[in-house]
């Protein structure tokens, strides 16, 4: 495999501290190998391929109905791509994508900065505090999204909220319909903001110490440091928490679903993922979810593999 | 790891599957209903899903009825998981053999075959012991599919303290309601008539049904539908007028923040079903003793036309092995006298069942309700329900349609007769995509 080459390429620590020389490797995995990835293969083949295959298979399916009013035995049949022309002829659904998008744009960077600030503070503060502050800065993402959605709805809803209470005539409109995505991408920050430190924060403790020192013999100060070491060298936890977070932004879902009982301005088909949710459990139409699952998979896949080629493409052109 | 070609060639066996045979999926029950002979002293073991705390009434049928052990199993709302459930259980051939399902839901689980005919096992002859409408309600294709429980015949709901101190007199008609909006608007100090909740279709559904238009009707094999007819966009109209001259508030009714404002005043009626009751005591209980009930307000005046909002039935769910035990259990626990008490003190609604009122727990006066014996309107109300209305078997689409365009109506988006015809196209839309014929009125 691909990336199996890629990371033996580097000199891992591991291998400089004497470690035979690997053999030669021979084209086909030993008995030990297949033994060795057996409960990983089986797992992921139970609870990943044969989902995903399922789900591709129901996507062509169709319920056809026979009798009057249609309340006669009905039968499945195939309907070839019909459920993924029906679903890209929903502008609900497709607007839903460019709402998602938007929300991406705005909340990824917005996140991801606070959590690198985060994590370069933490750097700088003595280990006696930077445990109990990494610690809180992460307590938010052991909180059920769930349960955090309800806790900031308190303190959305006018009536209720002590921040709409302060502000009185000036407060905003928090899940109105100018403002509700933005309620939302707040309470998704304050959710995953500590948890991509806390990957930042580890790629920061993996730089060897003698950078820092060489760059403090240059004469760099804290910010230069922070600068032209610490945040070139945590690069790929950046882009790993980018290809995470683009992901998330693409599956938003229940942030949505709770705070729709108390904003109307959230419609059944806000994202892409509350659609096809709608549609299997709302509607009973399992088939067309599916396909509408299988379209957010395909462009989710698509969103991050072509954020990670546009970013190692840099990485090749600069060696 | 497999090469890429047999990854290649596990694609291709996939795509082509469906192709050969949608073998093995089943569009609805996959098992049907039968009747196990029972041995003498065998004991039948039935199982029930419900959302309402019904552990009481379920405990004293066990104690009664040694031979019929029914097992209840409290499943998620409605809509938020317990009607999934249900759906997944028929397609898997292991559904419960009872089930909880509002009125308005039976005719989705008549569209999957997931409802026990229990003309067949004699039910019909119970008719008379039930109200006249709310049984009709399970009647689908002249056979009985549920058993009543419940239902929300609606009323006007308001603080009698405020309207007394503000010298507005209780609407009588919709005109009258208009002018003690505007009064209210006056002299409430911000305070409002009622709140306009744009996220609750259901409730939103009783005015145009009071009003006489009909959604939804059936005509030969094909569904009419008639969201917008004059009648509906009447109502709608009438709505878009209170709105639009900020005479009522905006608020998603039954959450946290809309009990407040029934605590603080902000809005001085609502008009809600009986079920109401329980959750105005439970949520607002500084305001006790300041609140009566008065008959929902009128089109035309001296006219007694009333709606529901809510009200569910037992349901036994097609694939039950004891449905003759099962609908003994079902016409029990809907028409026993101690039954009923313990649902009405659970806050279930309006009884399925006739009953005579001074014998029953509806017929106490309440401090609440300053002394009033407020359900006697409720009563008046259920007997005025009109029963022709039905709901389409995509109603859950047609809710959500409803509450997307209302919330875009209610931010001031267009209006409540604009959301209307968009729902109208919509529902067209929901019933061909399900394979069913429809067309406008």
């Amino acid at each position: 495999m691909a990336t199996a080459t890629t990371s033996t390429g580097r000199a891992t620590p591991a291998a400089a501290d004497g470690a035979p020389a690997p053999r030669r490797r021979s084209s086909r995995p030993d008995k030990a190998a297949w033994f060795f990835l057996g409960p990983f293969l089986a797992l992921f083949g139970f609870a990943f391929v044969l989902p995903i295959g399922y789900a591709v298979y129901q996507s062509m399916l169709k319920v056809e109905r026979h009798g009057p009013l249609g309340l006669g035995e009905p039968t499945v049949g195939f309907a070839g791509l019909e459920n993924y022309s029906l679903a890209l002829q929903q502008t609900d659904f497709v607007d839903s994508f460019g709402r998602v998008l938007l929300f991406g744009i705005v909340q990824v960077p917005v996140m991801l900065v606070l959590a690198l600030t985060l994590a370069l503070l933490l750097d700088q503060v003595s280990d006696r505090w930077a445990g109990l502050l990494r610690a809180s800065y992460f307590l938010p993402y052991g909180i059920p999204g769930v349960i955090a959605t309800i806790l900031w709805g308190f303190l959305y809803v006018p009536g209720i909220s002590p921040i709409t209470g302060a502000l009185g005539g000036a407060a905003p409109e928090f899940l109105g319909y100018d403002n509700v995505l933005w309620s939302i991408a707040n309470i998704v920050v304050w959710e995953f903001a500590g948890y991509n430190m806390l990957i930042i924060v580890a790629q920061l403790k993996s730089i060897p110490q003698e950078l820092y020192e060489a760059a403090r013999i240059d004469g760099a100060g804290p910010w230069q440091t922070a600068l032209r070491i610490k945040i070139p060298l945590v690069r790929p936890a950046l882009v790993l928490t980018c290809v995470f977070s683009i992901i998330g932004t693409m599956q938003l879902f229940a942030e949505p679903l709770v705070l729709r009982v108390l904003s109307p301005a959230i419609t059944s088909n806000f994202t892409p993922n509350l659609s096809a949710y709608n549609d299997a459990f709302a509607n009973a139409n399992v088939y067309l979810a599916a396909a509408k699952a299988v379209i957010l998979a395909v462009v989710a896949c698509a969103l991050s593999f072509g954020f990670l080629s546009l970013v190692t493409r840099k990485e090749r052109s600069r060696r | 790891m497999p090469d890429r070609r047999s990854v290649l060639a596990w694609g291709a066996a996939a795509a082509a599957a469906p192709a050969l045979t949608a073998c093995g999926e089943s569009a609805g029950a996959a098992r049907l209903t039968r009747q196990t002979k029972r041995k003498r002293g065998q004991k039948v073991n039935l199982v029930f899903w419900t959302w309402v705390p019904l552990q009481k009434t379920v405990a004293l049928w066990n104690r009664t009825h040694p031979d019929i052990h029914v097992d209840l199993q409290i499943v998620p709302g409605a809509t938020n998981g317990g009607y999934q459930k249900m759906h997944a259980s028929l397609k898997a051939g292991s559904p419960p053999d009872l089930a909880q399902i509002e009125y308005h839901t039976l005719p989705e689980f008549m569209l999957v075959n997931g409802l026990t005919n229990l003309s067949e096992h004699g039910a019909d002859k119970l008719k008379d012991e039930y109200v006249d409408w709310q049984w009709k309600q399970c009647v689908f294709g002249g056979r009985l599919h549920a058993i009543p429980q419940a239902s929300g015949p609606m009323a006007n709901f308001y603080r009698k303290d405020l309207f007394e101190r503000w010298d507005v007199e209780v609407p009588r008609t919709w005109d009258e309601f208009r002018k003690a909006a505007i009064k209210i608007k006056k002299r409430g100090g911000g305070s409002r008539i009622t709140a306009f909740p744009p996220t609750n279709a259901m409730w939103y559904a009783s005015f145009p049904w009071q009003r006489g238009a009909r959604w939804i009707r059936t005509e030969g094999d094909t569904w009419i539908v008639d969201f917008n007819s004059k009648l509906s966009l009447e109502v709608a109209d009438f709505w878009d007028g209170l709105l639009q001259d900020e005479l009522i508030t905006v608020q998603p009714d039954l959450q946290s923040g809309w009990y407040r404002s029934a605590q603080t005043g902000h809005f001085a009626s609502w008009l809600g079903a009986q079920w109401g009751d329980a959750l105005l005591r439970g949520n607002a209980p500084d305001t006790k003793g300041d609140w009566r009930v008065a008959p929902l307000p009128q089109w035309e005046e001296g006219q007694n036309a009333s709606a529901n909002w809510g009200g569910s039935c037992t349901a036994i769910l097609q694939g039950s092995r004891h449905p003759e035990e099962a609908l003994e259990f079902a016409h029990w626990l809907n028409t026993d006298s101690k039954s009923i008490d313990l649902l009405v003190a659970a806050g279930y609604g309006w009884p399925g069942a006739r009953i005579d009122l001074e014998k029953s727990a509806l017929g106490k006066r309440d401090p609440f309700f300053g002394n009033q014996r407020y359900n006697e309107v409720f009563e008046e109300s259920d007997g005025q329900i009109d029963t022709s209305w039905k709901w389409a078997p995509t109603n859950t689409q047609s809710f959500d349609h409803i509450k997307d365009a209302f919330g875009r109506a209610a931010a001031g988006r267009g209006t409540l007769v604009d959301a209307l015809n968009d729902v109208q196209g919509r529902v067209l839309d929901d019933l061909a995509a399900k394979g069913l014929k429809a067309r406008s009125a």
